[in-house]
């Protein structure tokens, strides 16, 4: 109880002292604007995370998230502008597209037995032809109403957004520790074979992690949209490899069984923090890329010493 | 007997307990010499060490005179060696000839010289009666004893001076194993002592000049295979002579009652079962409060068999019913299985039991989880600390906290949490594979009095085990498989070691 402690701890102190770091190093970095500015940035990345998050947990991965979600917004912006849906309409229709692609990769990874791996990255190319097919290639430009839920709220300074993403940063958390789904995806990441034995039909749960993922993409899409007014057939391009960045660095194992959704919420945290305040300090995008890019491995390399260090 | 090749002198081996102990041999060159034991008696950590895959702990082996200490296998094939191993050492993907040439592919200059690999493959094919296939056939093409000819091959390819051959015969026909057997008696009329580990007691006798028999580490006897008969054998290998009246003493030194089935119910049904390994229908009964054994030896389908009633293999006819109640319930796969009351605790505690990194809780609880949570599959922790503690309490699993992970307790302390997980799922059937494998003698007694415990409690249970002494002591009835069929049912007053190992052999002792 103590080490799972200390180890959240870890990442959360991790991410104080990259924080502190940049208040005294860059000018303007500690301010109210500054955070509220990267906050409303995060919602996408966080949503796509805690799918990943589960994913990666129940032992398989999610490489279709970025395009699922680039689905989602180009759904989202023919259904309000061509078809002239209202918007909350629009809204569900990108998360159904979501839930749809999830299915269809969760039916064929899950069921199947197809390799997950290949199955969503198929998925990945699928997702990004259909979001230009929807789209006719086309940014489709929806308007100011659909901004409203990414705009920071007067006084708390966070959007809808992200106040909804931390909510079901919230809920994964609860389903992932608190019940007896989230015990069973850690089961199969752990050992799918004991985990058979152990009497879990393990087909469905594959299956349902990752319809969540794909509906989260889609919730993702919703949130890229709204932050930028317009639905872009190019947007998402990569945001499979930030979220499982994020949950590494947030202590997900790749090898399944091991993980926490508020560790790849931190995650989170400690990509976009960096990448802000290096951008403050006026590094350039390659050098940018190459320090998050060190970050990552390092996490990596500090869960393995303590992770060897707690078999010990 | 020519000039002595092979000496061992004094040879010893430990684990957890003496697997080996004081093991002297001479043999000569141009000897065939049979090594023959039950299950665990030591013959493949003797294997092992000789060729160089375990150290030995004392002891000396010379080979021709010379001081001989391998340390891994390229020493022993360099000494001479040459192995075919009973797990076969083949790679699914490659050739029949790569396989057979792997330890000294012919290359010119930095390629594979192929025509010359399937020149000298087809050689050695010829010689174990594969030359009708090509070899350049992919290996995941062959039957299992074709595979065994090709593992056989391999270990011919080498010059050697010393061939061990662990049951080189277990797949083969009659037919072939004759080929087999002239092939060996070549081999030994050039000098090279060959060292022949066989269930095949018949082959054992018709084949090897000589024959020493492993019991419990130590060897019993060496006799010239012309004074032995597939009887003195078995006696020997089981420790008591064939006319004693058979039951050990260790079933009365039980101190748990056994109960007169009065009337007796019938809890789990099997009917003409038949998988891809089990090629033969097998029918059997097991009854409420029932301990029913399976025994036999490597290779016979114990595992497998439990495995298929389990639902986690394939069936290709019959089935399993569970009776519960009145009704009756097809199982055909493990989650069906759990549902309705059977466990099952597999063989490899580490791939197929625990779940490495996670709680004891978790490890403890996961075949109940109904159990602990509410109806909304919100789990209660209270619930599960509550639990996990009584199981620990009630089966004296050495820990600090229910929380800690399974990986720090010993192979004892995480089997009985293994067995654990279907009492708190109150499981009415438990199938085990090699309950106390890997588990220390303390363990292990403390594992027979729950599992013991457990039947008196009404709850049925089927065990595999390759120690017939456990069998003996734990079970009501005791099924016995030789050579993936049933061949024998025995009652607790009917049956004797002896009595068991002789229907285990059967399938391999064509002639009794």
């Amino acid at each position: 109880m103590l080490r799972r402690i200390l180890e959240q701890y870890f990442i959360f102190i991790s991410l104080l002292l990259l924080v502190v770091f940049f208040s005294f190093t860059a000018n303007n970095f500690f301010s109210f604007s500054t955070f509220s500015t990267l906050l409303n940035q995060l919602p996408a990345l966080t949503v796509v995370t805690i799918g990943m998050t589960l994913v990666l947990i129940s032992g398989g991965i999610d490489l279709s998230v970025g395009s699922v979600a680039a689905l989602s917004g180009g759904v989202i912006g023919i259904a309000s502008t061509l078809l002239d849906l209202p918007l909350p309409i629009a809204g569900l229709m990108g998360v159904a597209a979501g839930l749809l692609a999830g299915t269809l990769s969760g039916w064929l990874g899950g069921y199947c037995g197809l390799p997950v791996f290949i199955v969503t990255l198929g998925m990945l190319e699928a997702a990004r032809g259909m979001a230009y097919l929807t789209t006719n290639s086309q940014t489709v430009y929806i308007g100011a109403n659909i901004q409203k839920l990414a705009l920071p709220l007067p006084y708390i300074g966070v959007s809808a957004s992200f106040l909804f993403a931390i909510g079901l940063v919230l809920v994964a958390h609860l389903l992932l520790t608190r019940t007896v789904f989230g015990r069973y995806l850690v089961a199969i990441g752990t050992n799918a074979k004991a985990a058979r034995i152990s009497g879990i039909d393990i087909k469905p749960y594959m299956m349902s992690v990752l319809v969540i993922s794909g509906g989260l993409a889609g919730v993702a899409g919703l949130m890229n949209t709204a932050y930028l007014g317009s639905a872009d057939p190019n947007a998402g391009m990569g945001l499979e490899l930030a979220a499982i960045a994020a949950a590494v660095i947030g202590g997900t194992s790749l090898m399944g069984g091991r993980g926490s959704i508020i560790g790849a919420f931190i995650g989170v945290l400690i990509i976009s923090v960096l990448q802000n305040g290096l951008a403050q300090l006026g590094v350039t995008e390659p050098i940018k890329r190459l320090i998050t890019g060190a970050v990552i491995i390092l996490a990596v390399c500090i869960d393995r010493w303590r992770s060897g260090a707690a078999v010990e | 007997m020519t000039a002595t090749r092979l000496e061992i002198r004094g040879l010893g081996k430990s684990f957890a307990s003496s697997v080996l102990r004081d093991i002297d041999l001479q043999l000569g060159s141009g000897e065939i010499h049979g090594l023959v034991g039950e299950n665990g008696a030591g013959k493949s950590t003797l294997i092992n060490i000789l060729s160089g895959l375990l150290p030995r702990d004392c002891g000396e082996l010379y080979v021709d005179g010379k001081l001989y200490s391998p340390s891994n296998m390229q020493n022993a094939m360099q000494s001479g060696f040459s192995l075919a191993a009973q797990e076969l050492s083949l790679i699914e993907n490659l050739s029949i000839a790569e396989n057979i040439l792997i330890r000294a592919l012919p290359k010119r200059t930095l390629l594979l010289d192929y025509p010359e690999i399937y020149r000298r493959s087809k050689e050695l094919q010829a010689l174990v009666g594969l030359d009708q296939l090509e070899p350049n056939t992919p290996l995941s093409e062959l039957s299992l004893a074709q595979k065994q000819l090709v593992e056989l091959a391999k270990a011919l390819a080498l010059p050697s001076r010393i061939l061990i051959l662990d049951e080189p015969t277990a797949a083969l026909s009659n037919h072939q194993v004759g080929q087999v057997h002239a092939l060996i008696r070549e081999r030994a009329l050039t000098g090279c002592l060959v060292l022949y580990v066989s269930h095949r007691l018949d082959d054992v006798l018709n084949l090897c000049d000589r024959v020493s028999i492993l019991r419990d580490g130590v060897i019993v006897s060496t006799s010239e295979s012309s004074a032995l008969t597939t009887d003195t054998l078995i006696s020997g290998m089981s420790g008591k002579a064939l006319q004693s009246n058979g039951l050990t003493d260790k079933s009365e030194t039980c101190s748990h009652e056994r109960r007169e089935f009065v009337e007796r119910k019938p809890r789990l049904k099997v009917k003409n079962l038949t998988t891809a390994d089990l090629p033969h229908p097998i029918s059997f009964t097991c009854f409420e409060g029932e301990v029913l054994g399976i025994a036999g030896l490597a290779g016979a389908g114990r595992s497998e068999l439990l495995a298929a009633v389990y639902g986690l293999s394939a069936k290709s006819s019959g089935g399993v019913t569970l009776i519960d109640g009145e009704e009756e319930i097809a199982i055909n796969a493990p989650h069906q299985a759990v549902k309705h009351g059977i466990g099952f605790v597999a063989e490899d505690r580490k791939t197929q039991g625990i779940f490495t990194q996670q709680s004891l809780a978790m490890n403890g609880t996961i075949t109940g989880l109904q159990k602990i949570s509410n109806a909304w599959g919100w789990l209660l922790s209270d619930r599960e600390r509550e639990c996990t503690q009584s199981l620990i309490d009630r089966l004296l699993v050495k820990c600090d906290d229910v929380k800690q992970t399974i990986d720090r307790l010993s192979g004892g302390n995480q089997q009985k949490l293994l067995i654990g997980r279907w009492i708190h799922s109150e499981a009415s059937v438990i199938l085990l594979d090699e309950p106390t494998r890997g588990v220390d003698v303390g363990a292990k007694q403390n594992i027979y009095d729950q599992l013991l415990n457990l039947r008196d409690m009404g709850t049925s249970m089927m065990v595999v085990s390759s120690e017939l002494d456990e069998l003996m002591t734990l079970c009501d009835r005791i099924l016995v498989l030789s050579d993936r069929k049933l061949v024998g049912v025995f009652d607790r007053d009917e049956w004797s070691q002896e009595a068991l190992l002789a229907a285990a052999f059967s399938a391999h002792t064509s002639l009794s």
